[in-house]
C-alpha cells in the first residue's frame, strides 16, 4: 500500500511548523492537521490518537481538551476540508462568467485544490464514507446549492437535465478510483469530465461537452503544471 | 479453489445451529463460512465482528478457519470476490447479444439493479462494509472499478458509440455506483430497479447524446 501515501506536497502544505508556545486555535488546526494526513497514509480506522498526537506535537491531555474522541476530530477534519473547497470555488470565478463558464472554473479550481493537498481527497472520498455512510449528504449540501445558485434566476431552482446528486456521486468515485490508483498527484487528468459532470446537470449534454472540451484544451496543461 | 458457479446470495443461514436445512449442513465449511462472514458482518459492522462470531454462525471450529484463511479480513475478502464474479457473470449475460448496443447497455444496468436489490444484506456487504476494512480497501476498490469499466467497455464492439468523453465509461460505472449505494445506505436497495428509466438516461448521455438516451429510457420505463 505503499503507493497510496500522500504525496510530498501534502506534507509540506500540512506539516505543522509553528512554534511550540502555541495558543488553542492553533492547536486545534494543527490536530486538524495531523489527522488529515494520517488518514491519508492509513486510513481512519488504521489511525489512533497516539498518532494523531505524535504527528500534531502535543500532549493527549491537549487533544481531548479540543476533542472527545478520533471521530469528533475527523468531522471537525471534514468542516474544515469542505471550507476551504467552498473557499476556493467561491473565488475561482466572477460574476461576469457565465453560469457555464462560472461552473467550469470552480470545478477546475476545486480539483487543483485537491491536488495540491490529496489529504483532502483521501480524506472525503475514502474516509469520510466509511466513517459515515450517510456523510456523502454532508457534502452535498455544500456544493450542489453553491452550483445551483449560479444557474438559478430570481432564486428559483433552476431546469436540470440530468441529476446532479448523482453528478456529484460520480466525481467522487472518479476522485476516489484515481486516488486508490496511487495517482493522487494527476487529479487534474480528470478535469475534462468533472467539468462535464458540473455543467450536464443544469445544462445539458451538448453545453457540458463545451465545457469539458475547453478544459481539455486550455486548462489541462497549465494545471499539470501547477 | 471454491467453484465460481456457486451463489452465496441463496443462502439464508438461520439464527442457531438447530434446523439448518439438510442442504446447507452438506455445504463445504468454506462456503458456510463464506456465507456466514455476509450474514455477521452486515449485522453487526466489520470493525465488531470477531472470528469467533463467524465460526459460531457457521457452525464450524477455529481450526477449521485458520486451514482456510489467515485471518477475518482473508475471509471478507475471499466472500467479497466470489459476490462480484457472481455479479460479473449476470452484467455479462445481459450485456452481451445481438442486440443494439443502447439497449444492451440499458439490460446491464437492469440486471446489476436487480442483483443488488434481489439481496439488501449482499448488497450492504459489497458495497457499504467494504470501505471499513482499512487499507486493503483501496486497492479492492480499484480492482473492482477497473474490472466493471472494463466490461463495459470491451461490450462496446463495433456497433457501438465512440463517445467524445474519454472517460464515458467510468462516468457510467461511477454514476451506478454512487446511485446504488445511497439506496444501500438509505435501506431502499429492494426499489433500485424502479430507477432504471432515469439511470439509463443519466448513463447513456455522454456516450449518445440526449435523443437517443431518451429513445432508451422510454423503453426502459414501458
Amino acid at each position: 500500500m505503499q503507493k497510496h501515501r500522500s504525496s510530498e506536497s501534502a506534507t509540506s502544505v500540512l506539516r505543522p511548523t509553528t512554534p511550540p508556545d502555541i495558543g488553542p486555535q492553533t492547536q486545534r488546526q494543527r490536530i486538524v492537521d495531523a489527522i488529515v494526513e494520517s488518514c491519508a497514509e492509513k486510513t481512519y480506522a488504521a489511525t489512533t490518537i497516539t498518532d494523531i498526537v505524535a504527528r500534531a506535537r502535543i500532549s493527549r491531555t491537549t487533544f481531548y481538551k479540543q476533542f472527545d474522541d478520533k471521530r469528533a476530530c475527523f468531522d471537525a477534519a471534514v468542516d474544515y476540508c469542505l471550507e476551504e473547497l467552498r473557499r476556493v470555488a467561491a473565488e475561482a470565478h466572477s460574476p461576469s462568467d457565465s453560469p457555464a463558464e462560472a461552473s467550469r472554473k470552480a470545478a477546475t479550481a476545486v480539483v487543483v485544490a485537491l491536488t495540491e493537498r490529496p489529504g483532502f481527497a483521501q480524506l472525503l472520498t475514502g474516509d469520510a464514507i466509511a466513517v459515515d455512510p450517510k456523510a456523502i449528504e454532508r457534502y452535498r449540501k455544500a456544493t450542489i446549492p453553491a452550483l445551483e445558485a449560479l444557474w438559478s434566476n430570481n432564486g428559483g431552482a433552476p431546469d436540470t437535465h440530468t441529476d446532479p446528486r448523482l453528478a456529484f456521486g460520480q466525481v467522487q468515485v472518479l476522485i476516489l478510483n484515481q486516488i486508490a490508483t496511487g495517482k493522487a498527484d494527476r487529479l487534474p487528468e480528470l478535469l475534462p469530465e468533472i467539468v462535464y459532470l458540473a455543467v450536464s446537470p443544469f445544462a445539458g449534454h451538448e453545453e457540458a461537452i463545451n465545457q469539458s472540451r475547453f478544459v481539455k484544451e486550455f486548462e489541462l496543461s497549465g494545471a499539470a503544471e501547477r | 479453489m471454491i467453484d465460481n458457479s456457486e451463489d452465496l446470495r441463496k443462502w439464508r443461514l438461520p439464527r442457531g445451529r438447530h434446523g439448518l436445512p439438510r442442504e446447507l449442513v452438506e455445504r463445504s465449511q468454506r462456503e458456510r463460512l463464506l456465507a456466514a462472514v455476509v450474514r455477521v458482518t452486515v449485522a453487526n459492522g466489520y470493525e465488531s465482528t470477531t472470528v469467533g462470531d463467524i465460526l459460531g454462525e457457521a457452525g464450524v471450529g477455529r481450526e477449521s478457519f485458520y486451514e482456510l484463511f489467515d485471518d477475518k479480513l482473508d475471509c471478507t475478502l475471499a466472500a467479497h470476490k466470489i459476490l462480484l464474479d457472481n455479479l460479473e457473470e449476470q452484467v455479462r449475460e445481459a450485456y452481451t447479444g445481438s442486440d443494439a448496443w443502447p439497449e444492451r447497455m440499458r439490460k446491464g444496468l437492469e440486471a446489476t439493479l436487480s442483483w443488488f436489490a434481489a439481496d439488501p444484506d449482499i448488497a450492504r456487504f459489497t458495497l457499504v462494509e467494504l470501505s471499513t476494512v482499512g487499507p486493503a480497501f483501496r486497492s479492492i476498490f480499484q480492482t473492482e472499478y477497473a474490472r466493471f469499466t472494463q466490461l463495459l467497455n470491451d461490450g462496446i464492439g463495433n456497433d457501438g458509440p465512440s463517445p467524445e468523453l474519454t472517460g464515458a465509461a467510468e462516468l457510467a460505472v461511477g454514476a451506478t455506483l454512487a446511485c446504488i449505494y445511497e439506496e444501500v445506505v438509505l435501506d431502499r436497495a429492494a426499489e433500485l430497479p424502479r430507477l432504471l428509466p432515469d439511470l439509463t438516461y443519466d448513463l447513456l448521455v455522454p456516450f449518445v447524446g440526449e435523443e437517443v438516451a431518451r429513445e432508451e429510457q422510454r423503453r426502459a420505463a414501458g
